[in-house]
């Protein structure tokens, strides 16, 4: 079983050895009428990932996530993903839909779960005018890793950014115009987020119908876009982000947002938790640089308004590691204190206020098409504890991805990336898009 | 005295000779037999590997007036629904998954294959280049072309232009510092109907990437009117329904 257990990691490379069949040989021909518009379309990706996590069992975040459990060194995670995208097409409506299934298994447990990501019905009565209704995902934001001003989305994942996500339930429209001379493009997305019963009931506060929207322009070749969201089941924020090539391989971007009396627990490491109310404005600044050979070097610094200073997690990774030092009796509502916070802010994948991203990506390296290593890194620039990962994928076979990654987390006690639940991962996965 | 008369015949002759050539209009030409201004077509693009393993992408492309271009990729699954929009020197790529599009530059290649941003999204030579020089040859006039700003993928082109068509037949791109970046080599003319023939494949090898060849197949070529407004971020999520 050891043994078996052992090669699971080999699996994507039995994937590639079946799909690099030798070719037929063909001539070049090319009928695009089987390509064209159908009233239904379906297709989607499969995916197969197996993680292997050393855990840190001297992490806060070890700790809260264990809780109960058997302890473990380490754990092996195999997970199956389906997504199903389609549309169904009649005159000028449109309903589109993304479907998540997945299922995982590891030494602890194992788990299944689907979820609609978007069903949408959408009517375009002209070029300039969009109208949709139903459960969609809005990306505002120019940002790679972080978005302040995604007001009606939830958070990327900053290891994963380009995963699709799950969208709210929401109506929203686009009006768009092309006034010409410097103004290129002008488009306004109004957005109406319910919030009641079962609908969208992690954005906030029930009983509510949120309003936002954005103001998107093309100014002199700046991507500018304005930004707001009302006061309803979540304080009212607003802000800007715009993008603009400084030259054809050198693009900066950048946001800001602020939210408005915002409210945020804070925990010393006596257990003892005031709820701090005021603004809290984020801001990210980002570049991306192309060279002559083929790199891209990704950066952004983003400063988080919404979180937590390296002081402040240091107290609750003492509050956590003091809740679990006490005896089982004396510990009970420290713990559950810990265990109640631990299902906030304090645990998202980037709880601080400051962070360095920083991404550097070869295309076809070492002379392979479809070959893509890259490094990516993650630091809080407040407790200097940081994440690295080198990933290489590969993409030269037909509707096949295959990647592999692995985590290196660094960071010593009462940090940011110290207190993870893992300390290194190693990630392999074959999708094949159908 | 023969030698004198020659060398008057020739002085005669060499100005007669360059005013027949103007570069810029045989490219001007060139622009409008190879694409109406405005149209929307098929193409297929077919990387070979050493191996002779193909990848092959469709993208469905629609283009107007000299600057305004969105190119959607209808299959292979892996790419569909990505589409790529360019206003002038401003390029963005949309994905799906991600839900926005993101700023990208002309040499970046949205595929991974030779072919990249500043040849998917091709728009008028004219709008990009300036003719710098144009000599006849026996069945080819040849353009030596200059990038207009810093923004263009390739900063000089060498065009073979055929003589009786007037449309290009090899096409050498060139970066800054003289290294020959790819070579175009357009093949097999083909009567698309509503008066366009034009090359309907295009091969490419590039000694950046030796033995690898790509291909673009070309069809439905046609005239096609839009609106501006399809021609902006916000309607890059809805450029598939366009299609017929």
């Amino acid at each position: 079983m050891k043994v078996a257990s052992g090669l699971r990691w080999a699996w994507p490379l039995v994937l590639l050895l079946l799909g690099t069949g030798a070719p037929a040989a063909e001539e070049y021909s090319f009928d695009s009428s089987e390509f064209e518009k159908k009233p239904f379309e379906i297709g989607g990706w499969a995916q197969l990932k197996q993680e292997n996590f050393s855990l840190n069992q001297s992490g806060a975040l070890y700790k809260l996530n264990n809780y109960g459990q058997p302890q473990r060194q380490d754990l092996g995670r195999t997970a199956g993903t389906l997504e199903l995208i389609g549309k169904i097409r009649q005159g000028i409506g449109t309903f589109d839909f993304h479907t998540h299934s997945d299922m995982q298994r590891d030494q602890l447990s194992h788990d299944y779960d689907n979820v609609m990501y978007e069903a949408a019905y959408s009517i375009r009565p002209s070029a300039n005018v969009t109208v949709e209704a139903g459960k969609r995902v809005l990306n505002w934001g120019k940002g790679n890793t972080w978005n302040p001003i995604a007001f009606v989305s939830r958070p990327k994942n900053p290891d994963d950014p380009l995963l699709a996500r799950e969208g709210y339930v929401m109506v929203n429209g686009d009006f768009i115009a092309s006034p010409g001379g410097d103004l290129q493009t002008i488009a306004f997305t109004p957005v109406l987020v319910p919030v009641g019963g079962d609908v969208n009931s992690d954005f906030g506060l029930t009983g509510h119908l949120n309003p936002a929207a954005k103001l998107y322009l093309l100014y002199r070749d700046t991507d500018i876009d304005f930004a707001w969201q009302g006061k309803g089941s979540r304080p009212a924020r607003f802000g800007m982000d715009f993008a603009k090539n400084l030259t054809s391989n050198f693009e900066i971007h950048g946001e800001w947002a602020r939210i408005q009396q915002f409210t945020r627990p804070v925990a010393d490491s006596s257990g003892s938790v005031t709820n701090q109310v005021g603004n809290a404005t984020s801001y990210l600044l980002g570049l991306r640089y192309l060279t002559e050979s083929d790199t891209t070097y990704i950066a952004e610094y983003y400063r988080n308004g919404t979180g937590y200073s390296d002081d402040q997690l240091q107290q609750f990774y003492q509050l956590v590691n003091n809740a679990f030092a006490l005896p089982q009796p004396t510990a009970g509502p420290l713990l559950q204190k810990a265990l109640a916070l631990g299902k906030g802010n304090y645990v998202s994948p980037n709880p601080g206020q400051d962070y360095l991203y920083f991404r550097a990506q070869q295309k076809d390296a070492f002379g392979i098409v479809y070959f893509q290593p890259s490094i990516f890194a993650t630091m809080n620039l407040q407790d200097r504890s940081y994440q690295i990962t080198p990933e290489v994928m590969y993409t030269g076979i037909n509707n096949l991805e295959l990647r592999a990654r692995l985590y290196l987390l660094h960071g010593g006690a009462g940090t940011d990336f110290g207190e993870k639940a893992n300390s290194r991962k190693v990630e392999v996965y074959a999708r094949y898009y159908f | 005295m023969k030698n004198i008369l020659w060398l008057v015949l020739c002085l005669i002759a060499l100005p007669a000779s360059a005013a027949a050539i103007d570069g810029t209009q045989i490219l001007q030409k060139v622009d409008r037999n190879l694409e109406p201004e405005s149209y929307e077509s098929y193409r297929k693009l077919i990387d070979i590997q050493p191996d002779a393993t193909k990848k092959e992408y469709v993208l469905y492309t629609m283009k107007k007036g000299r600057d305004k271009i969105v190119a959607m990729f209808v299959s292979p699954p892996s790419e569909k629904g990505r589409v790529t929009l360019r206003l002038g020197d401003n390029m963005w790529l949309y994905i799906p998954d991600v839900g926005r599009a993101i700023r990208v530059t002309s040499l970046q290649s949205v595929t991974g294959s030779v072919f990249n941003n500043a040849d998917i999204l091709r728009i008028d030579y004219t709008a990009e280049y300036n003719v710098d020089s144009a000599e006849e040859q026996k069945d080819a006039f040849l353009l030596s072309l200059k990038a207009k700003t810093g923004d263009v993928a390739y900063d000089r082109l060498k065009m073979w232009v055929d003589k009786q068509a007037l449309l290009p037949v090899t096409i050498e791109c060139y970066a800054a510092s003289g290294m020959l970046l790819k070579t175009l080599h357009f093949k097999d003319i083909k009567d698309f109907g509503g008066g366009i023939k034009r090359p309907a494949t295009l091969e490419t090898d590039s000694p950046l990437y030796k033995g690898y060849k790509s291909v673009m197949l070309w069809s439905g070529l046609k005239k096609a009117t839009f609106k501006d407004e399809i021609f902006t971020l916000n309607y890059l999520p809805r450029v598939q329904e366009l299609r017929k």
